[in-house]
């Protein structure tokens, strides 16, 4: 019984766990098999380092990895590889995202393995991105073999699909990082001699000089306003020409107005120049984009990652016999084989064999559903039984795992963008100000005309939009680092905005109120059975079935032998064990008496005559389940069930939640169904889901929620993604964004605050350049300050 | 007052070569991963001659090998 938590993975060890790894000769205790196998292979490789210096813990090897090893080998099909890696001089070369990565001494261990396997010539991880750039010889070694040694060290790699948003975003991260330093170069250059010409206000700088420090200003601001302000002109031009306005117009009008102004003003050495605030406008300007090009760079570059490359192979049965080959060249006609824990690679009919087909990614049920050949079977599913020859019947586009994916990209097209408060306000800000400006103009021409120009231009410039800018970018930079640091993705800014407004919030059921795998419930006994003799007669007959039931059992250590198995598909499985013939399975299959069927689902083990024990299996809740909803409810938020599962199974658990509203044996069409009426009452609905039946309606509802845990396809369509698929933490999510509102809020005041301070002293012609300079600063500063308050907020 | 006829368009030469710094840098990827590269001092290029598990390195690159 040891306190101590796991050296590996810092989660807390379980009791009676035994598994210790000889760290720098201490003696150190693991939490699983997985942790240790981890540890013992980092040791072994001298690789030490790593423990020293790493900053997070390790991420938790709970899935054995010695099972997953085999799965690589279709890596290395050429068909397969063509679709990610290069060939360059005889070298191949591939970027995989690696999941698995806590701190930057992962990427130092990943590297120091990877470079001691011979062929292996370039490797470089990136932590940051989670990625890894290889350069190998296919000579020497192979892709699956590269794959194989990251995972002994307890990482997960593959190839994924990259993108389109990133390619996008990356290229203008990178621009916009030029800019801004472009930019901040500048500024720090301009504000020195802007300095000496505040001086000059309070002192007499001599003429001569005065125009020289304009001059050098000039040259220096000159690269700001024709560089890095560019994104703000084509963002007008492009609101001017669609008829809008927004915060981007006002903007380009004073950095080109001003600029131009003080470039007369300079050469012809009167009236005042603006350098040093056009360029710190746009440094500010700039600042506040840079956050939130980060933001949405960091929410593509997950997403890309969790879109991995799972290559689908088939067994395709030809006059030479078995051949393996990737599922797109599979043909409408062709025969394949499919293999229990084979995934099926294409719609078809079952021509041969009856099996159990596993359809939870289409309806999320795990049980397994018993197919004669002439069933229909759909790609994506996986043969758990016996062995069955499928006739292809529909490829690519045409299959229905493509269906629900046009269902899915309807929906997200359906739904409507949400105006965010703080472009709304921008359109209203710029509007005024242009206003009040050309207002001011009038004015002026009638009192004073050559003021008229230079006052216009001060209003254009002191009302400093910077602060505006940045109240939004900075809060949801905070708050989505605080998000990362939970554990949630957030892929989009707009969720901090739509989280507190949420109303309804609609559960699936199996993968995300359940664990979506089975356990025990309640056991009972007859005749005198003991509990433990029970289960090892059970487990000896289940061994060496896929089903996941039978899985259930067969984890459990038996020393007895069966002979004479016979399997039942979708009925049981009976065998003699010490001379005695045991059947284990349903009630059909042993005819139990009436009064002995529970409610519930149970398997039962028995004899030819009599039934020795009856076993519930259960889905079990999730741990979080239950605090979760609770906490919901006390936010009054209404709750529901959208579930493809109609058993009994599915009141329990709205009963044990404490939920009302269930809505039992939905498919993918019916839960977008639901969603869509929910929200017909403006209410703002959220939606939770893990699987491919999830992936339309959680790309229809306003505020949708995957699993981590769930299929690529639903985390591809939601907007929040539950690593490590703890539900609390979107309770905590709603929390952090609510704070985020106050802060963003508080923001927006204090900008259009400090406006309306400075515009009547703009209007009436008393702000010179050096009192702008020091607004502007001094309240997009405070609003940084103030949204820097986020990141104090203990999660 | 007049030498600095000549300082600033020296330090304007110097901001010149820091931008020109500053924008290889960026197009050399060096911006991309900020926690990776902080962190790489801490790690001995080589593997440990005798790390302390008592198991020597060098065997094992024997397995890794393969």
């Amino acid at each position: 019984m040891s306190k101590q938590p796991c050296f590996h993975c810092n989660e807390p060890v379980l009791t009676g766990s035994q598994f210790i790894t000889q760290i720098d000769g201490v003696d150190q205790v693991m939490c699983c098999p997985g942790c240790q196998a981890v540890s013992q292979a980092i040791v072994d490789a001298g690789l030490l380092s790593y423990y020293k210096y790493r900053t997070e813990p390790g991420s938790r090897q709970t899935a054995l990895i010695p099972e997953s090893l085999n799965h690589f080998s279709a890596y290395d099909l050429p068909e397969v590889q063509q679709d990610f890696v290069q060939e360059r001089d005889g070298r191949e070369e591939v970027t995989l995202s690696i999941d698995g990565i806590t701190c930057a001494a992962c990427a130092w261990l990943i590297e120091h393995k990877l470079q001691k396997l011979d062929g292996v010539e370039r490797i470089q991880v990136n932590s940051t991105t989670q990625r890894a750039f290889i350069r190998w010889q296919p000579a020497l070694v192979k892709l699956s073999y590269i794959l194989s040694a990251i995972g002994s060290i307890g990482y997960n790699a593959a190839p994924f699909q990259l993108d389109d948003q990133e390619v996008i975003s990356k290229r203008n991260s990178r621009r916009f990082l030029l800019r801004l330093g472009l930019a901040g170069f500048a500024t720090m250059q301009v504000m020195m001699f802007a300095l000496a010409l505040y001086a000059g206000y309070f002192t007499d700088l001599e003429t001569e000089f005065r125009d020289y420090f304009r001059w050098v200003s000039m040259i220096f601001a000159a690269p700001v306003v024709f560089y890095s302000a560019q994104p703000f002109y084509f963002s007008a031009i492009r609101a001017i020409l669609s008829g809008k306005l927004n915060m981007d117009v006002s903007v380009s009008i004073a950095i080109c107005g001003a600029y131009i102004a003080s470039c007369v003003a300079t050469i012809q050495g009167t009236g005042e120049v603006y350098f040093e605030s056009v360029s710190m406008f746009t440094f500010f300007l700039l600042l506040g984009r840079y956050f939130e090009q980060n933001a949405r760079q960091k929410a593509s570059v997950s997403s890309s990652n969790l879109h991995k490359l799972v290559p689908l192979t088939a067994s395709l049965v030809t006059a030479q016999g078995i051949e393996e080959v990737p599922a797109k060249k599979l043909q409408v006609g062709d025969i394949i084989l499919v293999s229990p824990g084979d995934v099926v690679a294409a719609d078809g009919k079952i021509v041969e064999g009856i099996s159990g087909i596993n359809e939870s990614m289409l309806t999320g049920e795990q049980l397994p559903i018993s197919k004669a050949p002439g069933a229909e079977v759909f790609a994506g599913t996986i043969n758990l039984e016996q062995p069955i020859r499928v006739e292809v019947t529909a490829i690519g586009q045409d299959q229905l795992v493509a269906e629900i994916i046009r269902l899915q990209e309807l929906a997200s097209n359906a739904k409507p963008a949400i105006a965010l408060t703080a472009d709304k306000l921008a359109r209203y800000f710029s509007a005024t100000i242009l206003t009040i400006a050309a207002m001011t103009y009038v004015v002026w021409r009638q009192f004073a005309p050559e003021d008229a120009f230079w006052v216009t231009l001060s209003v254009l410039v002191a009302t400093c939009p910077c602060a505006l800018a940045l109240a939004t970018p900075t809060a949801v930079t905070c708050a989505t680092g605080l998000f990362t640091r939970l554990g949630i993705i957030s892929r989009n800014g707009s969720v901090f905005e739509k989280l507190p407004k949420i109303k309804t919030v609609v559960f699936d059921k199996t993968g995300t109120l359940t664990c979506g795998s089975f356990s025990f419930g309640d056991i009972k006994l007859f005749e005198g059975l003991e509990k433990s003799r029970a289960l090892a007669i059970a487990s000896a007959l289940e061994q060496g079935s896929l089903h996941p039931i039978a899985r259930l059992f067969a984890r459990i250590p038996t020393k007895l032998e069966v002979t004479r198995q016979h399997h039942l598909v979708g009925a049981g499985v009976e065998g003699i064990i010490e001379g005695i013939r045991y059947l284990i399975g349903s009630a059909e299959y042993l005819k139990v008496p009436s009064e002995m069927i529970f409610p519930g689902q149970w398997v039962y083990l028995g004899t030819r005559n009599n039934v020795l024990a009856a076993f519930e299996i259960q889905d079990k809740l999730r741990d979080d389940a239950k605090e979760t909803v609770a906490a919901l409810k006390a936010k009054h938020i209404e709750l529901q069930i959208a579930s493809g599962d109609t058993s009994a199974h599915l009141q329990q658990v709205a009963s044990t939640l404490g939920i009302t509203k269930v809505n039992g044996g939905l498919k993918p069409k019916g839960k977008l169904e639901l969603v869509e009426s929910l929200r017909s009452n403006n209410t703002l609905v959220a939606m939770f889901g893990d699987g491919i039946n999830d992936a339309p309606v959680l790309a229809g509802a306003d505020l949708s929620v995957a699993m981590g845990s769930g299929s690529a396809i639903a985390k591809n369509s939601a907007d929040l993604i539950l690593l490590g698929d703890h539900l609390h933490r979107f309770v905590e999510a709603m929390n952090i964004a609510v704070k985020t509102n106050q802060i963003i809020r508080q923001n927006l005041a204090w900008a259009l605050g400090y406006n309306m301070l400075i515009l009547p002293l703009a209007v009436t012609g008393h702000v010179v350049p050096y009192i702008a300079a020091i607004g502007m600063s001094a309240s997009s500063l405070i609003v940084v300050g103030n949204s820097l308050r986020l990141l104090r907020l203990k999660p | 007052m007049s030498i600095i006829y000549i300082l600033i368009p020296i330090a304007m030469l110097f901001v010149l070569i820091a931008v020109g710094v500053f924008f290889w840098a960026v197009r050399t990827e060096q911006f991309d991963d900020l926690d990776r590269q902080g962190a790489s001092i801490l790690f001995e290029e080589e593997t440990p001659k005798a790390p302390l598990s008592g198991k020597s390195s060098s065997n094992n690159n024997e397995a890794d090998k393969r």
